[in-house]
């Protein structure tokens, strides 16, 4: 919370954070692709279902894109 | 040009330039790892140890000649890199983010300088050497505001979420921000660098070889497309340039402004 209140003073700066911080995005995407997809990769190779695999790599993007939206999004 | 000959003599066909572009002897035999790109790091450290020198060393009241160079420089970190993310902090870290923006973007624009033609950051080893520095500087400073376990805690569950949502989203933040940022931090910069000088070879090298070593009627168009794309890819190469500087210092400020203050 404090460092919402610190935004407030430089209201200039609003959107450029939000902009700027948009280059981190790819980090948490992959991050959220191999956790997920990594996951639903073992799956795969235990069950022998390969449909997790893909499952899991879209679930792995579709939560790394809410937490930026929960991140930086407002 | 004597890459160019090299490259383009000797064969009948076209053949692209590949991987070989990146391998330099060393320039005293004997001495390993004295290559073209480290020659190139030295001389860039020199270029702006003294670009910073002769604009900062003795500041007048009214800047003239380099000083206000310089200062456009500093003015540029400082606005659009720093204070974006450091807010109230930002100048006491304008000495490190001024000097990674310099000094990644002379390594950058030794691409393009004739003769020298070799962009640093296109050896991994560079920007790895960088993003470690940044990442020890923001675990160090995480760990110090905020305490060992405060600072794994406000990056992995930020407040106000629902609790179930930190099992899914928290390993998430964890890898990002732990191994992936870092990772993409130096790759960006190096892959960047890497498919520009590429792309800049090849096509002065189809200019060449149309227009000089094969001279035909046929080929002679291509040729001459060669040397255009050559031209507007230099143009444009050197944009990027200064565009992955600018972002390999903007991150660079995120990271230590995350560390800082908990993020939101």
């Amino acid at each position: 919370m404090p460092a919402m209140s610190e935004k407030k003073i430089r209201p200039e700066d609003d959107g450029r954070d939000f902009a700027s911080a948009a280059w981190s995005v790819p980090s948490y995407i992959l991050s959220g692709m191999i956790l997920y997809g990594g996951a639903g990769w073992l799956l795969s190779k235990w069950t022998g279902v390969i449909i997790f695999t893909p499952v899991g790599l879209i679930i792995g993007v579709i939560l790394a894109i809410y937490l930026v939206y929960r991140k930086y999004g407002r | 040009m004597s890459t160019l000959t090299l490259l383009a003599s000797g064969e009948d066909k076209f053949t692209p330039p590949g991987l070989e572009l990146f391998e330099s002897p060393p320039i005293i035999p004997g001495v390993d790892w004295f290559t073209k790109p480290v020659l190139l790091a030295l001389l860039s450290t020199l270029i702006v140890v003294a670009f910073c020198w002769s604009a900062f060393a003795k500041p007048k009241l009214v800047p003239r000649g380099v000083q206000n160079i310089g200062e456009m420089g500093y003015m540029f970190v400082r606005d659009q890199v720093a204070r974006p993310f450091l807010g109230k902090d930002a100048d006491r870290w304008m000495g490190l983010l001024l000097s990674l923006f310099l000094m990644v973007w002379v390594w950058n624009v030794m691409g393009v300088v004739p003769v020298l033609q070799f962009p640093v950051a296109s050896h991994i080893a560079f920007p790895i050497a960088l993003a470690i520095i940044v990442y020890l500087l923001k675990l160090y400073l995480g760990i110090k505001h905020q305490g060992p376990i405060g600072y794994f805690k406000n990056m992995m569950f930020p407040p106000g979420l629902p609790k179930p949502i930190y099992l899914l989203l928290g390993p998430i933040e964890f890898l990002s921000t732990m191994i992936i940022a870092p990772f993409t931090h130096a790759v960006r910069l190096f892959a960047n660098m890497f498919a520009g000088h590429i792309i800049l070879a090849f096509f002065s090298l189809v200019g060449f070889w149309f227009l000089f070593e094969k001279l035909t009627p046929l080929g002679a168009p291509l040729g001459v497309i060669g040397v255009v794309m050559t031209i507007a890819m230099t143009g444009f190469e050197m944009f990027i340039q200064f565009l992955q500087a600018f972002l390999f210092a903007m991150l660079a400020a995120m990271y230590i402004g995350n560390s800082l203050h908990s993020s939101h």
